[in-house]
């Protein structure tokens, strides 16, 4: 069943095209991962599914409602719950706190002390229980990122939107937060959209589904292997020269 | 966390407040001292409500406090002749709620969409504007304002009359400051406390988590500007007996609002009572020993403290606290 449809939806800053007339849909229950190179498009895409722009054309469906011009506030409680590039902590909080708060006002609609129960078992799930009462800005760039997947994770989503969510960590650390998706994908049937700029391999062992963004436009999208080796997504990473002369 | 554990922060505010009542009744002399003080707690209490929960500065935030003086002029005068004993100080003390937070909707629904400094700036006109349309447009007495001494000496007979304006007024403030204490954590225990962190911490980022902002920022905002109502019409009202509009449209009282809620520290509930105390001594005894010079000498007092303790003396305080400590400093 479709979770999210994105219709011909198209955003202009100026005389600039960010996004350019894409569609595509994702399924209940499916990882797909959005690659790209460095302005592509991928970050103002998820700005545009999550309500912070509004597009300029298209349209967007969501378990079945347009949400085109739903304001952003209004999404999360409908099931969508995100990470963002460069973590947003509510630095003055406690992460046990920070996480709380996702648990309070997404789709999981908890009470203060239900969020509170929900913020421990998501801790413990990404592994940094142990910092629960620690102020958010004094956690290490690796436990934000992990505070942010708990905190998207306790609004218990439909569809989870993870921004470069693995940049910057190890390959050990990488292992164990797909693992970690992995589960709660089958466990509790979330869809999982995950962007990636570089970490292709990542890719490879999570996604069923990818779709390449280039130039503000859908450039190419079917099974991972598929369009990972296709000759055009190898030309955008790594220019049309290398292409060429490897193929010649 | 249990009952005792989200409460026990109103502790030891309640025990200073204890204190400060006991000095006042029991120490001659004391009672006008300890009033003045906790007006300036209480005023911070109020403010703190919005400025400290939020981390928006309105700088029209006296507005509120003038618009319920004017609550309580207006019920005494227009009902004076009704016979209804201290019923009217009650109607007085509902009409001061219902026009600030009237004020409140109006101003929050429209500012409240500007961000920080831009939201400040709205602000700053509204008390201005509104005192210069009270004076220009000739209502509520126009620039000569409201005296209800004669009005209040015809409801209750002079003895109950200079009762009211020398104690009772001070009472009411008292039970203000009690009142605001507790809504502040009633507030931060429940969403809206924690949907508010998540404002003042990084608004963008609690509307992708579902939050909305506007609804609980001007909740927040009319709470605050219905204790300033309350303040207003008792503190100044009641004690006063006369209410002009150059007097309580006064721009100083929403700075040293700030002051006190920034001194202290913005949005713990502890903050408000120990800037209020810190400041209402200073300016005090400031202006008994030293008068005329009590500003000069509090300007450059007050920056040392803010370079000093830029989170407030509580804030400095709750970062040091650790384990039991903390739930008492909230």
């Amino acid at each position: 069943m479709e979770l999210l449809r994105l219709d011909n939806v198209t955003k202009k800053f100026g005389g600039l095209v960010a996004v350019n007339k894409v569609s595509f849909t994702v399924e209940k229950g499916e990882a797909i991962g959005i690659v790209g190179p460095n302005g592509s498009g991928k970050t103002t895409l998820y700005n545009l599914i999550n309500g912070v722009y509004a597009p300029d054309e298209g349209r967007i469906y969501f378990d079945g409602k347009d949400i085109t011009n739903l304001p952003t506030h209004a999404r999360a409680p409908l099931g969508m719950a995100r990470t963002f590039q460069i973590p947003r902590p509510f630095g003055g909080a406690t992460t046990r706190e920070n996480v709380a708060v996702g648990a309070m006002f997404g789709y999981a609609k908890a009470s203060v002390d239900e969020a509170l129960e929900i913020a421990d078992e998501y801790l413990r799930m990404v592994g940094i229980y142990d910092k629960r009462d620690v102020e958010a800005a004094k956690l290490t760039p690796l436990e934000k990122r992990l505070m942010e997947v708990a905190r998207a994770l306790a609004m218990k989503p439909k569809l989870l939107l993870l921004d470069e969510v693995m940049a910057g960590m190890n390959p050990s650390d990488i292992d164990k937060l797909i693992e970690l998706l992995k589960r709660v994908k089958e466990e509790e049937d979330i869809s999982i959209v995950s962007m990636v700029e570089h970490l292709m391999h990542a890719i490879t062992k999570f996604a069923e589904r990818v779709i390449v963004m280039h130039q503000g436009e859908k450039l190419l999208e079917g099974p991972t292997m598929e369009v990972l080796n296709h000759p055009k997504v190898i030309e955008i990473y790594l220019g049309k020269k290398v292409v060429e002369d490897a193929e010649g | 966390m249990s009952f005792f554990d989200k409460y026990a922060s109103l502790i030891p505010v309640l025990l200073i407040y204890v204190v400060l009542f006991a000095i006042g009744i029991l120490v001659p002399g004391m009672w006008q001292p300890v009033a003045f003080i906790m007006f300036y707690i209480t005023l911070g209490q109020a403010f703190n409500i919005f400025l400290g929960l939020t981390g928006y500065v309105d700088f029209g935030y006296v507005a509120f406090l003038a618009l319920g003086a004017y609550g309580m002029a207006i019920a005494v005068e227009s009902l004076g002749g009704a016979n209804l004993g201290f019923g009217i100080i009650l109607i007085g003390l509902v009409l001061a709620i219902v026009m600030a937070s009237i004020l409140s909707l109006a101003v929050g629904a429209v500012a409240l969409r500007l961000r920080g400094a831009y939201f400040a700036i709205a602000t700053i006109g509204v008390n201005e504007g509104f005192r210069y349309f009270v004076e220009g447009a000739r209502i509520w007495g126009g620039s000569e304002g409201i005296i209800i001494s004669g009005a209040m000496r015809n409801i209750f007979g002079r003895e109950t009359a200079n009762f009211i304006s020398t104690f009772v007024s001070d009472i009411l403030v008292f039970i203000i400051a009690i009142l605001a204490a507790i809504v502040t954590v009633l507030i931060m225990n429940r969403k809206m406390g924690y949907a508010l962190m998540a404002v003042r911490e990084d608004e963008d980022a609690a509307k992708v988590m579902g939050i909305n902002v506007t609804k609980y920022k001007v909740m927040a905002f009319i709470a605050s500007a219905s204790f300033a109502g309350l303040i207003g019409a008792s503190a100044w009202t009641l004690k006063m007996t006369y209410v002009f509009p150059s007097d309580v449209f006064l721009i100083t009282y929403t700075v040293e609002a700030i002051v006190i809620v920034m001194l202290g520290g913005a949005g713990t509930l502890m903050g408000p009572v120990v800037g209020g105390l810190i400041y209402g001594i200073l300016k005090y005894y400031l202006s008994i020993t030293l008068p005329g010079f009590q500003l000069i000498i509090l300007a450059p007092l007050l920056v040392v403290i803010v370079i000093a303790f830029p989170e407030g003396v509580v804030g400095a305080l709750k970062r040091k606290a650790r384990g039991n400590a903390r739930k008492y400093l909230r």
